[in-house]
Order: C-alpha cells, then sequence, then structure tokens
C-alpha cells in the first residue's frame, strides 16, 4: 500500500536558521532517505522550492487562470513529500516519524487511493 | 527539471458525483497520465483518499504525537499530485493545465529543489 507523506514547516524558521545546522539536517534528511531505500519503503521524495515559487491554475470554461504563489495560506508551509510503501497506517506513521525534520515540521500522511478502469 | 502538480478538489462534490461521473473522471485521469508517461513528462501520479484517511505527525523532544486528519482545513482538500518533469516553469504550466481535474479544481505547481550534502 502507498502513502504521500507531505511535509510542512515554517519557512521563516528555516532561513532563519544558522547555515551549519541547515546543513546538518539535509544531511540527517538525506540519511534517512538512505535508510528507508534499504528497508524498502521508499518510492520518491523531493523537496520543494518555497512556496513563493508556486504557481496555482484553474481552468474554467476551457479558459486557464494562473496566479502566482501556493493554493493555501498556512502557517506553516508545504517544503516536500515522500511517495512509499507501507503494509498499512501505523507503519507509514512509523516511518514517518522517524523522518528527521519531523522534530521541527509537520508530517500529513495520507493513504493512496488506487485508480482502476471500471 | 522536476515540477509538483498538487490538485485541488471540493470532497463533497466528488462524493456528490454519479457513478457515471466518477467513472469518466478515472478515465480521463488514467488516459492523461498515460499519455504523460509517453511523452516523458511524468514521474508518479496518484489520487489520494480523502482527508479523513489522513493522519498528521510532530515530534517535539523525541515524543511523537499523532493527530487524525489533515494538517490544513482548506475549502478544497488535496485529492491527488503528478509528479512530473518539465523542460521549465511554462512547460509545468501547459502540462498542469491540461490535467482533467483543472476543470474542476486547483493546481498548484512548484518546482522541486536539489538538496545535497
Amino acid at each position: 500500500m502507498k502513502f504521500l507523506f507531505t511535509i510542512f514547516h515554517d519557512e521563516q524558521a528555516l532561513d532563519d536558521m544558522p547555515e551549519p545546522e541547515m546543513q546538518a539536517l539535509v544531511d540527517a534528511a538525506l540519511d534517512y532517505d538512505e535508510e528507508i531505500r534499504r528497508s524498502g519503503h521508499y518510492i520518491v521524495s523531493n523537496a520543494l522550492q518555497r512556496a513563493r515559487t508556486a504557481r496555482t491554475l484553474r481552468v474554467r470554461g476551457g479558459k486557464v487562470s494562473v496566479t502566482d504563489g501556493p493554493f493555501a495560506e498556512t502557517k506553516e508551509q508545504l517544503g516536500g513529500f515522500f511517495l512509499i510503501e507501507a503494509r498499512d497506517m501505523d507503519e507509514a506513521c512509523a516511518v514517518a516519524a522517524r523522518f528527521p525534520p519531523a522534530r521541527i515540521g509537520i508530517i500529513e500522511v495520507r493513504p493512496v487511493l488506487e485508480l482502476r478502469h471500471s | 527539471m522536476r515540477y509538483i502538480c498538487l490538485v485541488y478538489l471540493v470532497e463533497k462534490e466528488m462524493d456528490a458525483m454519479t457513478k457515471t461521473q466518477a467513472d469518466t473522471c478515472t478515465e480521463e485521469s488514467l488516459a492523461y497520465d498515460a499519455a504523460l508517461r509517453k511523452t516523458g513528462h511524468l514521474i508518479a501520479a496518484h489520487a489520494l483518499q480523502p482527508v479523513a484517511a489522513a493522519t498528521t505527525i510532530r515530534v517535539r523532544n523525541g515524543k511523537l504525537s499523532t493527530t487524525d486528519g489533515p494538517f490544513a482545513e482548506t475549502k478544497e482538500q488535496l485529492g491527488g499530485f503528478l509528479l512530473i518533469e518539465a523542460r521549465d516553469l511554462n512547460e509545468a504550466l501547459q502540462v498542469a493545465s491540461r490535467i482533467p481535474m483543472a476543470s474542476r479544481g486547483s493546481i498548484e505547481v512548484r518546482p522541486i529543489k536539489e538538496i545535497a550534502r
């Protein structure tokens, strides 16, 4: 079963972090990547650029409208994601809790919905 | 360059669809995934279970706390995502604008950030 982790953190707090502390967090996150690759949980993950780099688009009546910025303004911003394979929600949450930035951010864990041809 | 396309939809509207409408949405989405796979744009794409199925996790001072439900309560809910490869933001926006659900919801497009030791 597949799960999506979405990782939220306060971008300002990250920007204010001293460089060595930031690099230590990045290194820990990369170690975690390797750890969950070895355990067979890893499918794909990426960090994301800052929320201000986002564009949000809608198509209505065949017309595309694009606005600058993320879809939702939140106190903490989406900073990355993981797609993982786990037996069930409990295992997925246990994997998520080991992600080092979980100490400063918030992780939402959501099961994937498998779309099938009708 | 990689971009993530986050698909936000009103879950209630999706739930209110007839089976035929829901099946059409599924077929359109699967067809677009297949088309993007063919053109080499698609890395991964998945629909998500409803926000009610989410668990939100925090670890503070080594202590884990979990809450049921999504991180943010929003008018529209994250219903799926596509991770794509595109030349630039313009191409990413073009790919995103053809996502079938773009005509029902909102798509946030965000470039990924390469991180290194």
